[in-house]
């Protein structure tokens, strides 16, 4: 966490404190004249490009109360920046704070709280310190700017409440109502005894009350006012004592140490009294609403922009840096699962080497003994002899003897490959293929009928027993689209029997 | 809003910076998928190796009675020389021998050379079926000459003999009582198949 500067700045005296953590410690204490301004300026030239900001704890600082057209964005800067400039001679540190919506009849207005000092010359020269030094100067505060964020920290819970601490300044009075300041005033106090501070505070809420109440800023009648009493360490139960409650006013008094504790302040400086809660809380929690320009925060907007930039960087990285280590744990477990499944293969292939150990004894490997007796099986398949086929031609021949063989010729392959596809055949399959030619004895070569009869009979009879007929080539052509011719009687008989070829196959498994 | 030269040089360190963490963060996820895509595949070559190892251990019952019946088969075709390199001196010799107990009255032959027929994927290397195509030219008296001489040079083995085509023709000669005359002749075109196995050990 980065350290933090805050300036408390008092009529008299000003006190520089460092914030870290939740600790808070007085670096430097300077006069209120010019001296104090250069003991400041030479302080600051050791403190280059730190983080500062201001807590003026001043009496002259103005509240007023203004309604503005509801607006937002340029327009509402606008009008706030000349409701400012009306209000105030130097507008340098002042500010407009928003007390939230008023109704007023059909137009939307905006409740705003101006607020500045009565005298910010006197801060003017430690501003321009600051600036000239190069320091970041995260806002300028004043103490009741602060009042509301105590207030809640100290229990307050919405409703209007008085908040009376005691600072190096005075005593310090602020109104809160809704979570927002409306009004505050410091009265300047004397050493005195806490009894005679306890009687002090009771009076000068009594007059806080009756001037609120003149404001019309609180109702003549109404529910009582909660007072929060910031008691000085110890004093608690004394301050108890002298703040009795009444039909306007409850007073709760809560102890040095527990406000310590609600703000969550571990240590304070020694001599500091309330302020040190208001320094605290500007450190850790300042409130949007402060009195420095813009400009005047250039510095320390351009190094939030730099914190912003390398956060949203490493925050682009946490949330990359999740992803991706979520996609390490899936790897890391598709791992686990994949060693698993390996070591489940291995023991696989040791129990099957173990089992094979015990086959017997090839000289090849079983996937390669495999593969020879298919293909060969297959190969064996495809092949045939021609005993069958002469057989089965034999047989058929006995019973036609005026049938007499020239040629056979026996071949494996595919019918379909051959000249004459025949349409019965199916295309493809390995087939015994008997290719018959031969004559007819004993018939009359005229005798177209009977020779073609008894060829179509011998084909017929050839197509069984596994074989079918794929071509028979008649001695004469008998089709309507061959030429037949005859001569009957006339001619001398050249004694040559008619010749037919006849085409069986028969399909290997 | 806008920024000075001064400012926007302050800005240009950190941005620098948000953008080296972001590409590491990048980079970090890519990473983390590309080693989750490895995984992954890993995981799926594992997975079907496992899957494959445990169906092959669930059939080796099977395997083992597999492979006992192919075992005859496969040592019978060793023994027979199917499997093995050719054998053409061999072939030689069984042919001669089979004109001489057959009495055969013309017999030529002609072995053309070998060729692969095709190669069957196995493991570790691969199985090779060769073929030598060998034309024999038979005078036969008698068509059951040539079933014997097939029947013989099936039985004298050093290959597995598929026979591809025979053409029988009548010779025409007429028989003249003092000499042998062949009645036929045939052509056959015979396949002279064997087998390399380039796993098994000689």
């Amino acid at each position: 966490m980065a350290t933090r500067r805050i300036l408390y700045f008092t009529a008299e005296d000003h006190y520089l404190y460092r914030s870290q953590g939740s600790a808070l410690e007085l670096e430097a204490k300077f006069s209120g004249d010019d001296l104090g301004v250069s003991a400041f300026r030479e302080h600051l030239r050791g403190q280059r490009r730190a983080l500062y900001s201001v807590l003026a704890d001043l009496a002259g600082e103005d509240f007023h109360e203004e309604l503005i057209p509801y607006l937002r964005g340029s327009d509402r800067a606008a009008v706030i920046q000349r409701r400012l400039a009306q209000r105030y001679r130097d507008t340098r540190l002042a500010a407009a704070l928003s007390l939230g919506q008023a109704a007023s009849g059909e137009r939307r207005n905006e409740r705003l709280l101006l607020t500045s000092f009565t005298n910010t010359q006197q801060l003017a020269p430690w501003l321009d310190a600051l600036e000239e030094a190069g320091a970041r100067l995260s806002g300028v505060y004043s103490v009741p700017l602060l009042a509301p964020a105590l207030a809640a920290r100290l229990g307050v819970k919405g409703e209007r409440a008085l908040v009376v601490t005691a600072t190096r300044a005075g005593l310090r009075q602020c109104y809160v109502d809704q979570n927002r300041l409306r009004f505050a005033r410091l009265e300047r106090t004397v050493e005195m005894v806490p009894q005679a501070l306890a009687m002090f505070v009771r009076s000068e809420t009594q007059r806080l009350l009756q001037y609120l109440v003149t404001l019309r800023a609180l109702p003549r009648e109404g529910a009582p006012v909660q007072v929060l009493v910031l008691a000085p360490p110890g004093q608690r139960a004394l301050f108890e004592q002298a703040l009795v409650s009444d039909g306007r006013l409850v007073f709760r008094s809560v102890d040095y140490a527990d406000a310590l504790k609600a703000v969550g302040l571990k240590s304070a400086p020694e001599g500091t009294a309330a302020e040190a809660l208001y320094l605290h809380l500007a450190a850790r929690k300042p409130p949007a609403e402060q009195f420095a320009s813009r400009e005047e925060r250039r510095s320390f907007f351009i190094w939030q922009l730099q914190r912003g930039i390398v956060a949203a960087g490493a925050l682009g990285f946490a949330a990359c840096a999740l992803y991706g280590g979520s996609r390490w744990l899936e790897v890391m477990n598709v791992r686990s699962q994949a060693a698993v499944q390996n070591r489940e293969a291995q023991l696989a292939a040791q129990q099957y080497g173990r089992i094979t150990a015990t086959f017997p004894v090839t000289q090849t490997t079983t996937e390669n003994m495999k593969v020879t007796v298919v293909e060969f099986s297959k190969l064996a398949e495809q092949s045939a002899s021609p005993e069958r086929s002469f057989v089965h031609v034999s047989r058929v021949l006995e019973e036609f003897p005026q049938m007499e063989l020239d040629s056979l010729v026996w071949s494996v392959g595919r019918p379909g490959a051959g000249a004459d596809k025949s349409k019965s055949a199916k295309q493809g399959e390995i087939s015994v293929i008997v290719e018959i030619s031969g004559r007819v004895n004993a018939t009359q070569r005229n005798d177209y009928r009977a020779i073609t009869g008894q060829v179509q009979r011998f084909a017929a009879a050839l197509a069984g027993s596994g074989y079918r007929l794929l071509r028979t080539q008649l001695p004469f052509d008998v089709t309507s689209e061959g030429t037949l011719s005859g001569d009957i009687g006339t001619g001398p008989d050249t004694g040559e029997a008619p010749r037919f070829t006849i085409v069986v196959a028969r399909r290997l498994p | 809003m806008n920024f000075t030269r001064e400012e926007l040089r302050k800005l240009a360190t950190p941005l620098l910076v948000a953008l080296a963490v972001l590409g590491a963060g990048a980079a970090l996820i890519w990473s983390a998928g590309e080693s989750l895509r490895d995984a992954q595949r890993t995981l799926a070559a594992a997975q079907a190796e496992r899957k494959q190892n445990a169906e092959r251990l669930t059939r080796i019952a099977e395997e083992e009675r597999e492979v006992s019946q192919k075992l005859d088969v496969y040592q019978r075709l060793k023994s027979l020389n199917i499997l093995g390199e050719e054998r053409r001196l061999e072939w030689a010799d069984a042919i001669t021998r089979i004109r001489t107990q057959r009495e055969l009255l013309d017999l030529r032959y002609r072995v053309e050379r070998q060729q692969l027929l095709y190669s069957a994927v196995g493991k570790p290397a691969n199985v090779d079926f060769f073929a030598s195509t060998m034309k024999v030219d038979l005078a036969l008296l008698h068509e059951e000459d040539l079933l014997r001489f097939l029947a013989d040079l099936r039985e004298s083995g050093n290959a597995f003999y598929s026979v591809k085509r025979c053409a029988l023709t009548r010779t025409g000669q007429a028989a003249t009582g003092t000499t042998i005359t062949p009645r036929l002749r045939a052509e056959c075109e015979i396949d002279l198949v064997t087998i390399l196995d380039r796993a098994s050990k000689q």
